[in-house]
Formats: structure tokens, sequence, C-alpha cells
């Protein structure tokens, strides 16, 4: 058996997938932290025990990532824009736009029948369209991240946010707080605020159907209900979005261990 | 303290030569104090360069200095100068990193401040301005500088062109642009006359008006040996080898120097000598200034195997004859023309195309004159007269052109606040990824 082993080093989190002949077999998830090169060793020994598998048996481990230089135990590393592609093709084939929603950064992604990546867009240098903005928004609301979308969905009348800076928006949520606002309101502002910034990029690159959101984000059902919104159009999601970019580097990694490709 | 960083390393031993270039351009100025000669401060691009250098003013350029201190990495200490009386950071920080060092050296009476990268430049006796269409610092930025600079005469000229309207055939109303454009320039002249104290010499002006147009040919002769498979030079070089045809134009030095690099380049061509030895991706740097402290990511493009044949930023000039200026014996007249013909000389191909504009039909144009496999721009915050078009023109291009793979990097010209090494080199990971997958598939 072939296995090889994929890893998503993220800013928020580290997530390993180990592929056997193509297939997933196990995979894990755990917050980066400050260090990727231990969080990188902890979700690859969780990975690997949930295969019942030792490292040893691993033919080929591919890192991707914000974190993935820290990896000293990976013999490739990919860009995550080709593991979400290939990932996402593995799972849905007619998915020809990603919509990747990380930590950092949202990106969207255009994808040809063959599960590479032929044109991509990041947001700019701001959180104001990435999953740091939910964060702080649920630090704020004393929440967790878990509890943001099933919360935000019970919303009747979201907040109109003025900004789409993830900065002005935390005091400007404290603001609305004090003014007697729901935290579900709150949430769902949030959520069109980010919706907003994150389907101009996909019209940027081009909606395609079918269209997927992956990453952290999608498992938010609350944004993933906006951007459908704003989209005007439904979106896949997979079981385990967050997992998406882990799976299309492991998947490259079996290709690579079965072509002899380096 | 300046972080000093490796310098990319360089393809052609004419881009080498260019940091000599550069500093004396800057010690010109306080030598030029020295000998009593007037300096300006004067800005790239305007048609003005033949009036100063026939008045024999010595030219001070704002956007030379600031991109030696962001070079150096050691623009901050100016940048903050501005800020603290409030100058914003989204400013041109061209104009804010200059209006800092002068801040500061008004601050000494007059005296170059500590430290100044390469010496600094001379406090100038006028300021030469001229507002493109594209650019509003080119207003603001002489006008804030006399703020600090109060005894400084300040001229800023107009030198427009007919702007594009797909609908309207703009041959009809150049006359008018150029009338007033050799109006701006007379202006100009009187100017330089009331405050050198001399007369323009009209003969002189003509001569050099003549030594610019043979540097423009030569110029194109010598970019478009660049055509070769692999290339010879890229635009990690060029954005060195700019700088005789940007602030140096109408002397006989910057003349000599593509002569120089036109030889080399012949050389190389005929030796296949390319910027990499495995050429595997050609590229087109679309639109954009650079950020002058992550010159070493064109070394990292060619790591990948990517060289960029072309670029459209500081490629200011043309082959005269495919301006088709018409003719005359005013000097003035002929900077106009060929002023507003370099600006417009993409209209009626742009026109023929439906969807298309001026500008992309330029980017078409190099991408397949150059072979070129790619795409990309380079978005810097502070420059938004020119980057705020970025994004239409990358989004127009795909329209038109198909799917030609697009990258636009995010930074600034100056403010290294704004650069992430890291997501710059992933972003170029992906896009070449893409490349490669675009090449593929039209193999």
């Amino acid at each position: 058996m072939a296995h090889a082993l994929g890893l998503d080093i993220g800013s928020g989190y580290s997530k390993a997938v180990i592929c056997e002949n193509g297939v997933l077999h196990s995979f894990a998830v755990l917050p980066s932290g400050g260090d990727y090169k231990g969080a990188a060793r902890r979700v690859t020994d969780m990975a690997l025990q949930g295969a019942n598998l030792s490292f040893n048996d691993i033919v080929r481990t591919v890192a991707t990532g914000y974190g993935s230089s820290m990896v000293d135990f990976a013999d490739h590393f990919a860009t995550d824009i080709a593991c979400h592609a290939a990932g996402i093709h593995h799972l849905f084939p007619l998915v020809r736009t990603v919509i990747d929603v990380g930590a950092q950064f949202s990106k969207a992604i255009r994808v040809d029948e063959a599960g590479r990546a032929t044109y991509f867009l990041l947001n700019e240098k701001c959180a104001g369209g990435s999953g740091k903005f939910l964060q702080i928004v649920a630090r704020i609301l004393h929440i967790t991240i878990d509890d943001i979308g099933p919360l935000s969905l019970t919303a009747t009348k979201p907040v109109e946010f003025t900004t789409a800076c993830a900065v002005f928006a935390e005091s400007e949520a404290v603001s609305r707080i004090a003014e007697g606002a729901l935290p579900a309101d709150i949430l769902a502002g949030v959520h069109k605020a980010m919706a907003s910034k994150i389907v101009n990029l996909v019209t940027r690159v081009g909606l395609m159907p079918d269209c997927a959101v992956t990453g952290g984000g999608a498992k938010d059902a609350g944004l993933v209900k906006a951007i459908e919104a704003e989209l005007a159009s439904p979106v896949t999601v997979a079981d385990e979005p967050q997992i998406t970019a882990a799976l299309g580097a492991a998947l490259i990694g079996a290709e690579q261990a079965a072509t002899g490709k380096r | 303290m300046a972080e000093d960083k490796k310098p990319r390393s360089l393809a052609t031993q004419a881009a080498a030569k260019i940091a000599k270039f550069v500093r004396g351009n800057m010690s010109a100025t306080l030598k030029a104090k020295e000998e009593g000669k007037k300096v300006a401060y004067a800005y790239i691009n305007d048609g003005q360069d033949e009036i100063m250098r026939a008045m024999d003013i010595v030219p001070a350029w704002g956007e030379s200095f600031a991109g030696v201190c962001a070079a150096k990495r050691d623009a901050e200490k100016y940048l903050q100068k501005a800020e603290a009386d409030n100058f914003s950071r989204s400013l041109c920080t061209y104009a804010t990193c200059t209006i800092g060092f002068d801040m500061w050296r008004e601050e000494l009476n007059g005296q170059t401040p500590p430290d100044a990268p390469w010496g600094g430049m001379a406090r100038p006796d006028m300021i030469i301005g001229s507002a493109q269409q594209l650019c509003d610092p080119r207003f603001k930025w002489p006008q804030a500088t006399q703020h600090y600079l109060q005894d400084v005469p300040v001229f800023v000229g107009n030198m427009y062109y007919p702007p594009w309207d797909p609908k309207r055939d703009h041959h009809e109303q150049e006359a008018i642009y150029v009338k007033y454009a050799k109006a701006e320039l007379l202006e100009l002249v009187r100017f330089c006359e009331k405050h050198t104290g001399k007369k323009m010499d009209w003969d002189r002006l003509a001569g050099l008006v003549d030594l610019t147009e043979k540097t423009w040919n030569l110029f194109i002769d010598t970019y478009e040996l660049r055509k070769a498979i692999p290339t010879p030079m890229d635009t990690g070089d060029a954005m060195n080898t700019m700088v005789p045809i940007t602030f140096n134009l109408a002397t006989q030095d910057a003349y000599d120097y593509y002569k120089g690099l036109y030889d080399e380049l012949i050389q190389k061509n005929e030796k296949k000598q390319g910027v990499i030895e495995n050429e595997k991706y050609r590229l087109l740097w679309g639109a954009g200034l650079p950020s002058w402290f992550a010159l070493g990511d064109f070394q990292y493009f060619n790591d990948k195997g990517a060289v960029f044949p072309a670029e459209v930023t500081y490629r200011n000039a043309e082959k005269l004859e495919r301006l088709d200026l018409p003719a005359t014996n005013d000097p003035l007249e002929r900077i106009a023309w060929r002023w507003v013909r370099f600006w417009t000389h993409w209209y009626d191909k742009a026109r023929k195309r439906p969807g298309s504009s001026p500008k992309v039909e330029r980017i078409i144009e190099y991408i397949e004159d150059y072979k070129c496999d790619g795409v990309v721009f380079h978005s810097a915050f502070s420059c938004r007269s020119w980057h705020a078009g970025i994004i239409h023109q990358a989004e127009v291009l795909r329209k038109i052109y198909g799917d030609i793979p697009i990258l636009i990097m995010e930074g600034d010209i100056v403010d290294i606040s704004s650069y992430n090494e890291v997501d710059t080199h992933n972003r170029i990971d992906a896009f070449i990824e893409t490349v490669d997958a675009y090449k593929a598939k039209r193999s």
C-alpha cells in the first residue's frame, strides 16, 4: 500500500491528510499556534495514529501553506493554489471556481478540467475578507469560532457594517453591542461584509460553475449562505472543507510517488 | 539604520554601470551648486528634458532619489518625517520620501541631512513640474514642496493629450492638444529664462531635440533585440537600464550608453546567451512601477525559469517613424507632436478591436512581439494614478485576448511596510504553475 502525506500548515490551522492509493485514509486538524514546525509534527502524528501507520509507511510527503517552509521532513513543497485545485478536483470534478476562505487570505481560483489552477486572485493585504475577521469578531462576542455559523443563521436584522476593514469593524462591532445589537445580527452583518469582498474576487476571476467553497471559512454555514446570496448562485461545500489543500497535497504526493516525478 | 539586502545579479554589464550613472546624477546637483549653476527639481517623462538641458539647468530627480532610498531600504526616516507633518502614507511615496528629505534639510538650514543615501540632492533653485493627465502628484508635489522651500519658484505645466474615446477619432483633436502643449513648453522656456537670466539658444534646443530622437530610436532598436529566444536581457536589468532615457535624455551620455548596451546585446544574441540557461517561461511586465526594495524578486522569477523579455514600465520611447510626426522646424512644436503621438499611437489599433483600450493593445502587441506566456502587473498602493487602472487592464486583457495567465502583485515603490516576501514568493510560485498549465494546454 502506498501512503502519501499532505500537510497544509496554515497561519490559523495545520491540517494533515494521508491518502492510500489516491483515496483519503485519515486526516487531522489542529491550531498552528506560533510553532509551525511543532504543529506540523503533531498534526502528522495525529493523522498517522488515526490511520494506524508509522512515518516509515509514508512514501512521499508534500507540504503547503503559509508555514510549509518549516516542515523539515517534507519531500516536496507545493503552492496552496495548486493544492486547492487538486483537492477540489478530486472531490468534485465538475468544479471550475474555488473560493478558499483561509485564516489569512481569501482566494478565488479558476480550475480547468484537469484540476489545474488557471487563474487566481487573493484578497488585498487586509483581514477584511479572510477568516481572521471572523476570529476577531468571535473574540469580542465571547463565542467560539464553531458557534458563529449556527448563531448567525438565527439573525433577523443583520447589522450593516459601514466598513469592510477588520480593524475598524472590530470597534464598530463593539459600538453596536453597546447599542444593543444582537450577536446573531452582528455576525450576519460580518458575513455580508466578508461575502461582498470575496465575491468581488470571484467576479474578477470570472465565475464559472460549479463553484465550491473551501478552507476553514467554509465550515461557517452563515458565511456560505452569505456568499451564495451575494453570488446569486449555489456553491458546493465538502464534508471537511478545511482539509482540501492538505488533500490536494497528499494527492500530488501520491502522483509523484506513482510516476517517480520529483 | 538601513538594512542591507543582497543586490540582484544583473545579466548585462551595461546594467551594472547604472549605479554610477545614478550617483553621478545626484552628485551633479551638489557640484552644480558649487559651480553656481542652477538646479531644478524635475519629474520624469514630461517632455521638458531638452529645454532644461538647453538652458544648462541641472535636474534633481525626486523619483530617482526616492528610488535610491527605497533600494537601499533607507526611506523610512523620510517617510516618517513627512508623515509627522500629516502627509498620509497613501500618498505617492516618491513625493513623501522627497518631501521628508526637504523638510529635514530645511531644519538644518540647507545642510544635507546626515547619512543621506549617496549624498542626497542639492537644494533646488527652481521646481519644474508637469501635470501629466495620469499623475495627480505632478500638481501637488511641487506645491507641497514649495510649502517648505518658500523662496523657490515653481512652474507646473500641463502636457495633455487627447483622452481615449473609442467612438471618437483623436486625430481630429491632435492639433489642438499640440498647440496647447507647445504653449505650455514656451511658458516653461520663459520661466527658465527668467530664473537663469539667460536667453534660450533655439539652435541648441533643436540640436538636443534631434539627439533625443536619435536616442529614442536607438533605445527601441536595443530593446527589440530582447525579442531573441533566449532573451539576452530582462526586466530585472531594464529597471536599471531605464535610467539614461528617463533621467539623462537629451545628453550624449544617454545615447552612448544605449550604443554600448546595443553592442552588448548583439554579442549575447550571437552567442545565444540568455538571462538564464534554461528559459522556460517568457513573461511581460504589463504595468506598474517595481518595489525598488525588492528587485531581487526578478531573480526569484529567473530561478523558476521565467524571464521578462519586455515591459511597459519605463518604455517611454518609440521609433520615430512609427509616430509619423508632421515636419516642422520649430523644436517646441516637434516636442509637442512627439508627446501627443507617443501617448496616442495605440489608439487606432485599439479602435479596431472591440472592447480594447490603448493600454491593453500595447500589452497585446508586446505579448505577441516578444512571444510571452503570461503577464505580471505590480500594483503599488501609493501610486494610485497608475495602479487604479491595473485591475481593469487585466480584466480587459482576459476578456478580449483569452485566458493568458495574469499575476497581480501588490506592494509599493518605496514603502517597505507594504511588502511581504513570503506572500509575494507564494504568489509567484502559484503563478508559474498556471503559466506551466497554460503552456501545456497550448502545446
